[in-house]
Order: C-alpha cells, then structure tokens, then sequence
C-alpha cells in the first residue's frame, strides 16, 4: 500500500515577510500511522500542514504523496487523496447549509447528484450529525461545527486525514466524542494540538517541533514523557503523566488508585 | 439613502435595474476574464465585513454625534472597482430582503446609487488618478475624502432624480435638490474621513494589499474605458428615454397596458359592472345611501384634470369598498388560520 | 453594539421562519419570487391619487402570511421599522400639494391622500420582500438566482456574504465590546482609533478569506460553481404563481373596492 505513504524531504518555507515559518523539516509516515505533531504557539505546525495540502507551495524541498510529488499540477489528485480538518470550523465551512457544504467537494469531483448524496449522508452519518444536515453552519455549536467540517472531509473519502487542533475550543464532552470519533477512523492521521493528552491517547508516533524545526521524533510514550524536552520546546506533560495531586505518585490515573483516607 | 419601492414607479424601477444588470454584468465578465478566482471568496468575506462595520459608530469629534463607514469606495480600493460593484449589489440585497432595508424593484437604484458612481466614477476619476504615483499618506487621504464626496454627492443627486421621475412625491427639483445635497456634503465629509483613515491604516500595516489593485490594468486599458463609456451612454439613454416616458405619463407602465390591453379590459369591465348590477339589485343593504350630488360635482371636477375621485357620492361608496375590502381580507386570513388549527388538531399535517 | 445583537438576532428570526415547512415554504423557490417580482410591479404601478386600488393587494400579505403561518406581530413590528423613512419622504407631500379635493363629502388635501398612498404602498411592498425571505430562506433564494441564469460565482459570492455576515457581525460586537471597556463613557469610536480599528478588522477579514479559500481549494474548487439539481418546478408551483399573477392583474385593473362600493350602495343603475 504504498499509495498510502506520506514522505516530507527537507522542507523550507518562508512567508513573504522573509519570516521563516519552516526550516527543513524532514519525515515519513507509513500507511494507517496515526502521528501527533506537537509544539509551542508559532512553532511552524499550522505551516507544516498548509504546505503537505498544497496551499502553501516550500521554496525548498520536496513533499511525496505516495509516489506523487505535491506540485501545482498533481493538486487536485493529491487533494482527493489527503483531507485537511482547519483549526476554525468557520473557516471551513463556508456553504450556507451544512448537506451543502458536505456536498461541496464531492461534486467538484464531478460526482453524479446521487453519487454526492450518497456520500454526504455517509459521511454525515459517520460523525453522528445526519440529523443537522439542513442547517446552517453558524449556528452550530462547537462540537457540532467540528464534526460537519470532519464530514466535509470524509466525503471526499481521503486515504490521509489532517487536522488542526481538532479539540481546540471545545468542552470536555464534545472533546471526548471528538477523540472517540478520532479513534475509529482507519485513515492515515496527522494531528496537531497542544492537548497534550488527546495525542497521548490517540497517536503512537508524536513529532515535536520548535522554530520550525523537529525537535524530537519518536513513540509518543517516550517523547511525551521526557520532562526537559517538553520543557525546553515550551510544552509541559501531559495530565495522565504528571505527578497524581492527590498522592503525588507518577503514574496513569487507571492504573492507581488512592487508599481512601 | 436607500431608496424604497414606494417611492419609485415601475419604469423608473425597471430602468435602474436594467443599468445596474448590464454593469453587474460587465463586472462578472471581467472578474471571470481576469480568473481571479481567489477574488471570489474575498469579495464575500469583505462584503460580510463591509455589512458587520457599518454598524460600527465613529464619533465625530466635538460634535456629539457619530458618522459610520460608506462601503462603495473602502470596497473598490480593496477589491478593485469591478468586485467592488459586485460586493456591494450583495450587500444590499441582503439588506433589502432581511431588513427591508431598500425595496426589491429598487434594488437596481440603489446598487447603482451607492455602487456604481462610487466604484466606476469616483474611483477611477479621483481615487486612481490621486494615487497613480504610488500610495502615501497624504495622497490616500485627499483620494479617499474626494472620491467619498463625489461619490455620495452624485448618488443623491441620482436619488432625487429617481424619485422626481418616478413621481410619487410632491416634492419639487429644487427644494429635494437643495435638501440632499448639503446633507450628503456633510455625511460624506465624515465617510470620507473614516475611509481614509481605514485605509491609510491598511496601506501602512500591509502595502501589499492596495498596491495589488492598483496593479490591476482593468481602468488604465482602453478597452475597459472603452466599455465604460458605452455604458454609460446606455445608462444616459435608457434613463432618458425611461424619464421621458415617465415624465409624460406619470405611470408609465400603465400607459403601456393600456395601450396594449385597455380595450379587452374595459369591455370585461362593462360585462362585469351588469353583472354586479344584477346582484346588487337584490343584495344592497344600504339602497338609499348615494349623494344625489354627484351630477353638479361631476361638472366641477371635470374642469381639472382627471381625478380619479369625482364626487361625493362614489367616494364615499369607495370608502365603504375599501373597508369592505380590507374585511374580507382579514377575514380569508382568519379563516384560513382556523382551518390549519383545527387540521393541526385532528393530527393532519399542514 | 445594541443594534449589532438586534441585527444577529433579526437575520435568525428570518433564518428561522424561513426553516418551518408549510404549504408555502414547499413551493419552488421560483415560483414565489416571480409572484412576489408581480406583485410588487403592480402596486408600484398604482396611480400615486389613488387608495382604494392598493386596498386588495392586501389580501396577498394576509393569505400568504396565513397559509405559511408567520407570526403576525414580530413580522409587522418589522414592517412599520421601515415605515419612519417612508414617512420622513412623504409626509412633505401634504405641504406641497395642498389642492383641496373632496372625499366623502370631507374637504381633503391632496397631499394627504399622496402621502397615504406611499404610505400603504410601502407597507405592502416591504411586507411582500420580507414574506418571501421568510417562507423561502437565503439558500433556496440563491438556488431560484441560479436557475435565473445570474451567473453562478455572483450567487457564490452573494451566499458567502450571507454566510460570513454573523461571524463578523460577533467579530464587530466582540471588538466594540472590548473597546467599550476600555474608553468608558465614549459615544462612539474616538477619531484616533478609527483606522486601527476598522483597519485590523479588515487585516483579519483578509486572512480569513484567504483560509476559506484555503478550504474550497482543498475540496476542488477550480473557479467552477458546482450545485446540486435544485427543486423540480411542478404543476402545484406553477398553480401558486398564476394564480397570484391572474389576481394581482385583475386587482390592478379592476376597481374591486369601487364596485363593492356601489354594489352596496346601490350606486350601480
Ligand atoms: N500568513 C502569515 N504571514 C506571515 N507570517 C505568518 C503567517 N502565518 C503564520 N506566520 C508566522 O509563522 C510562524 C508559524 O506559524 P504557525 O504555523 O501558525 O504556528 P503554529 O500553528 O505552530 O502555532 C509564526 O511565527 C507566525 O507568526
Ligand atoms: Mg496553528
């Protein structure tokens, strides 16, 4: 399945302020990885993203999609095949109605009307909102906005999901059936988030980058845990690894208990 | 300065909206032509912006009172003046179908009053020929005031027209003239000032933006002018010929049926008047209640010219009419309403 | 900031009325902007001395209003919001048309009769433009534009505006909020803070852009407006619509109050 294989080769971008967002970033990512990409505000990881979906074009490097090179004319195949979920629902979903919106990149692909409802009503059913498909995006919640703009996605059954800080903004509950929704997709993901403790649960493999640059790469267990690193890329441990408040000991909160006093 | 259905007749209306198609049009082209794309989702976003910061009061210093942002010129330097026309027909439609604000047969009116003359008068006139050496502060604020006045002082010099022509209002030339002009100096005093200020600050946080339109060739071409001009004369011609027609029949769409259907409909009247004759007869409940004036009135009136109410005694039966009239119809809506209510009860759906 | 909730709140209601499922809401979005395009033509098109001619257009208001089920009260505090213009206009017409006519025996000022006459006629016609926004929506509105053959990125472009208006809306709000604060007891925006104000507004306006953009690229958007089939116009539309247009032709050219008049008073020989 090496369609499925994602490969970044010394990436550099700078934004027309000469401010350099990306300095040659190098990884891979195998078919169904699932990989955290963590790091401070400003680190370079909204960048990163815009770059692997082709809205942003590196002045140096290289970015393979299988064996397809992102460029402006392999675009449009790339985009079928990779998904990107954007930090702002609002920014995403710009139709009127959220069946519109779903449909919107279907039907770019010049999919017949019954093809498009097909795949809108699955996509809606898969993250649960069938039953807001005819209403505006605005005004939906939170949660809500984030699963129409995950559908929207999803119907355009990508191979690879993007996402920019998919639980950012919202309360406990929707960020759990966020990340329980998260969890049963099969794809190939890439997620960036400060919620440190969402990557702890749902990637295996976590890369860190400071100043557009990688930090550290490696098992998310491994990375996440190792204090000074956190602490010197400006990120702090997650809750599950941190010293229980209770009893002080370091431990998962599953997997310890306090002798009730 | 939003003009209203009310205030314009239907020639005056259709004309305006034939003008403001054929430039929407234009604009599309061009826009399509140019294949900014990009423009697309910018003009939408922008017009949101441009609707949102109307609301927005700037307070005039020592006056008390406070001036808002114009939109047609602040969108024309943002965009360029083809999706600055556009932006602002969006505007205004959904001004028009969600605050009632500008009717729907005046909508080409208003997109014209507060768009075009702004976009594709005082834009290319003052605003580009101010700036055509490069932005500065100071030039970006004497284009920006300059073009706003123009602008706004051209669109209510339209309004009046508009509504001269369209005769719905006593008020003569003169006095309308003398009353929007010196009112929209001062609006557009501060419109200008507020857009300048916008704009000085964009120039300044982000250059890039404004010196991007200014790149665009779409107004120093000579095909575009070329286009401009061809309009413009369109627009004079189709005005002309509009107000004339309205000038001379004050409802001119009226005389047009007339001239085409008057015949039949009158007939069908006369067919209809024996009929109603007929009932009548057998349901009046007021037989007596007609002022045998009417004959003497008759005489009077005819003197002037022809005023529908001729005398006492149809008026008054006129009177009855409409009240009667307005009965019923609240009545069809009373009833219309009992009969959803008591399906909704027996469990139908409506 | 007051008229900015009452704008957001305003274009919900609309939103809201406009998602309720009745007879009228069903019918194709076509077929109610032509009845509306109709009946606005031929009440403009009344003659400015006369009343009794516009008084049966409101049955059209009255029956649609019924038939759709729109809250009366909310609608028409709408109407008469519109009305103050209309009358700051009009209400000059009594002073400068003061030619004296009779009207049921009453001596009346022409003026009067004009100013009446705009005044109803501005009734009916925002009550029409606000009946169809309310029964019709802003999406299905764009869909009847497209059919119209307006070209599909000016309807894109007018659904984006509609679209993004409540979030800069809250954005605005938030921001005079936030200044408000700060400069208690300002009126308005002081003249120093007017281009910074306005100005990062529109920074930030762009950039969102951009994103969205950003977005419709990523799901294959070339320039190229691709919408679903839309409603199909059957015979029940077509039914509404000529039944309304027939009405409204035969209100116009008929004096229906006039004959109901005479009819009564037995004015008729
Ligand atoms: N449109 C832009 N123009 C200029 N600089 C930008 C732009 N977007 C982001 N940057 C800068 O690039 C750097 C990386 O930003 P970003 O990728 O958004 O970081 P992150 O998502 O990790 O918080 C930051 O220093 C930011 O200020
Ligand atoms: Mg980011």
């Amino acid at each position: 399945m090496s369609h499925h294989k994602l490969e970044v080769r010394e990436l550099h971008f700078a934004y027309p302020d000469r401010h350099k967002a990306v300095n040659g970033i190098s990884f891979s990512a195998r078919h169904g990885e699932s990989i955290g990409i963590i790091g401070a505000n400003g680190a370079g990881k909204s960048t990163l993203l815009l770059l692997l979906m082709g809205i942003l074009l590196p002045q140096k490097g290289m970015i393979l999609v299988g064996d397809v090179e992102v460029t402006k004319k392999t675009l449009p195949m790339i985009r079928e095949r990779m998904g990107m979920v954007f930090q702002n629902p609002d920014d995403q979903l710009f139709m009127t109605t959220v069946y519109e919106d779903v449909a919107f990149g279907p039907r770019n692909y010049k999919l017949s009307e019954k093809e498009v409802e097909a795949r809108v009503m699955t996509a809606l059913d898969h993250v649960g909102i069938t039953h807001l498909k005819d209403r505006a995006p605005f005004r939906l919640s939170g949660g809500e906005k984030r699963a129409a703009a995950i559908a929207a996605v999803l119907s355009m059954q990508p191979d690879i999901l993007i996402m920019d800080e998919p639980s950012a903004g919202l309360d406990p509950k929707s960020r759990r059936r966020m990340m329980g929704l998260l969890q049963s997709f099969e794809h190939t993901k890439l997620i960036t988030s400060h919620d440190l403790d969402m990557i702890y649960d749902l990637c295996e493999r976590t890369i860190v980058v400071k100043g557009g640059e990688i930090a550290a790469d490696g098992p998310t267990v491994e990375i996440l845990a190792d204090e000074a690193l956190m602490d010197a890329c400006g990120l702090e441990l997650p809750f599950a690894l941190q010293n229980c408040p209770v009893c002080g000991s370091k431990a998962m909160p599953q997997q310890h208990q306090h002798s009730k006093k | 300065m939003h003009m209203a259905d009310a205030l314009i007749s239907p020639a005056v209306g259709g004309a305006m909206w034939a003008a403001t198609s054929g430039v929407a049009a234009y604009s599309m082209k061009k826009i399509q032509v140019d294949l900014d794309e990009k423009k697309i989702p910018m003009m939408g976003v922008m017009g949101a912006f441009v609707f949102a910061a109307q609301m927005i009061n700037f307070s005039i210093p020592g006056t008390g009172s406070s001036g808002h942002i114009g939109g047609g010129l602040l969108l024309a330097v943002l965009l360029g003046p083809q999706a600055g026309f556009l932006t602002m027909a969006s505007i205004l439609a959904i001004q028009a179908l969600f605050f009632a604000d500008g009717g729907l047969l005046a909508f080409g009116c208003n997109v014209f009053n507060l768009g075009f003359y702004t976009c594709f008068i005082a834009y290319p006139l003052i605003y580009k020929r101010l700036t055509r050496n490069g932005h500065s502060e100071k030039r970006i604020f004497a284009a920006s005031l300059l073009s706003t006045l123009l602008g706004l002082q051209l669109g209510a010099f339209s309004v009046v027209l508009q509504t001269v022509f369209s005769g719905k209002t006593e008020l003569p030339f003169g006095t309308f003239v003398m009353l929007m002009q010196p009112i929209h100096l001062a609006i557009g005093l501060v419109e200008g000032l507020v857009t300048a200020a916008v704009v000085a600050f964009v120039w300044k946080a982000s250059p890039d933006i404004l010196e991007n339109v200014a790149k665009e060739k779409a107004l120093g071409s000579i095909s575009t002018r070329k286009v401009l001009t061809g309009l413009l004369i369109a627009v004079l011609l189709v005005g002309g010929v509009f107000s004339w027609f309205a000038s001379a029949n004050p409802d001119g769409l009226e005389w047009a049926m007339l001239k085409t259907a008057g015949t039949a409909e009158l007939e069908a009247t006369n067919k209809l008047h024996a009929v109603l004759s007929d009932i009548q007869s057998k349901t009046a409940f007021l037989p007596d209640y007609s002022f045998k004036a009417s004959d003497s009135e008759e005489a009077s009136a005819a003197g002037e010219e022809a005023w529908p109410v001729v005398n006492a005694g149809t008026s008054v039966s006129g009177i009855l009419g409409g009240g009667l009239t307005l009965l019923a119809a609240a009545l069809t809506g009373l009833t219309i309403n009992m009969i959803k209510k008591r399906r909704k009860r027996a469990g139908f759906e409506c | 900031m007051s008229n900015i909730s009452e704008a957001l709140y305003n274009m919900r209601f609309m939103d809201d009325l406009a998602r309720r499922n009745t007879l009228v809401h069903r019918l194709h979005p076509l077929a109610k902007l032509a009845s509306t395009l109709a009946f606005l033509a031929a009440v403009v098109s009344v003659e400015r001395y006369e009343i009794s001619g516009l008084l049966p257009f409101f049955f059209y208001p009255v029956i649609v209003f019924a038939l759709a089920e729109l809250p009366i009260k909310p609608m028409v505090k709408r109407i008469l919001m519109v009305e103050p213009f209309i009358i700051g206009i009009g209400i000059l017409n009594p002073l400068f048309d003061q030619h004296i006519v009779m009207l049921g025996g009453v001596a009346v000022s022409r003026g009067w009769i004009t100013f009446l006459s705009i005044f109803i006629k501005c009734g009916l016609t925002v009550a029409a433009a606000l009946i169809l926004l309310a029964t019709t929506g802003m999406d299905r509105l764009a869909s009847a534009l497209r059919m119209l053959g307006i070209p599909k990125l000016f309807v894109l472009q007018l659904t984006l505006t509609y679209r993004y208006i409540s979030v800069l809306l809250e954005e605005v709000g938030r921001i005079l909020n936030a200044y408000a604060l700060r400069a208690p007891g300002q009126k308005g925006i002081h003249w120093k803070s007017w281009g910074s104000l306005a100005g990062q507004l529109i920074l930030r306006t762009f950039e969102r852009a951009q994103s969205v953009y950003g977005a419709m690229c990523l799901r294959g958007f070339d320039g190229e407006y691709r919408t679903g089939d839309g409603q199909r116009f059957c015979t029940t539309d077509l039914a509404y619509m000529a039944v309304w247009v027939m009405f409204f032709i035969i209100v116009r050219f008929v004096d229906i109050p006039g004959l109901l008049g005479l009819v009564v008073t037995g004015g008729i020989k």
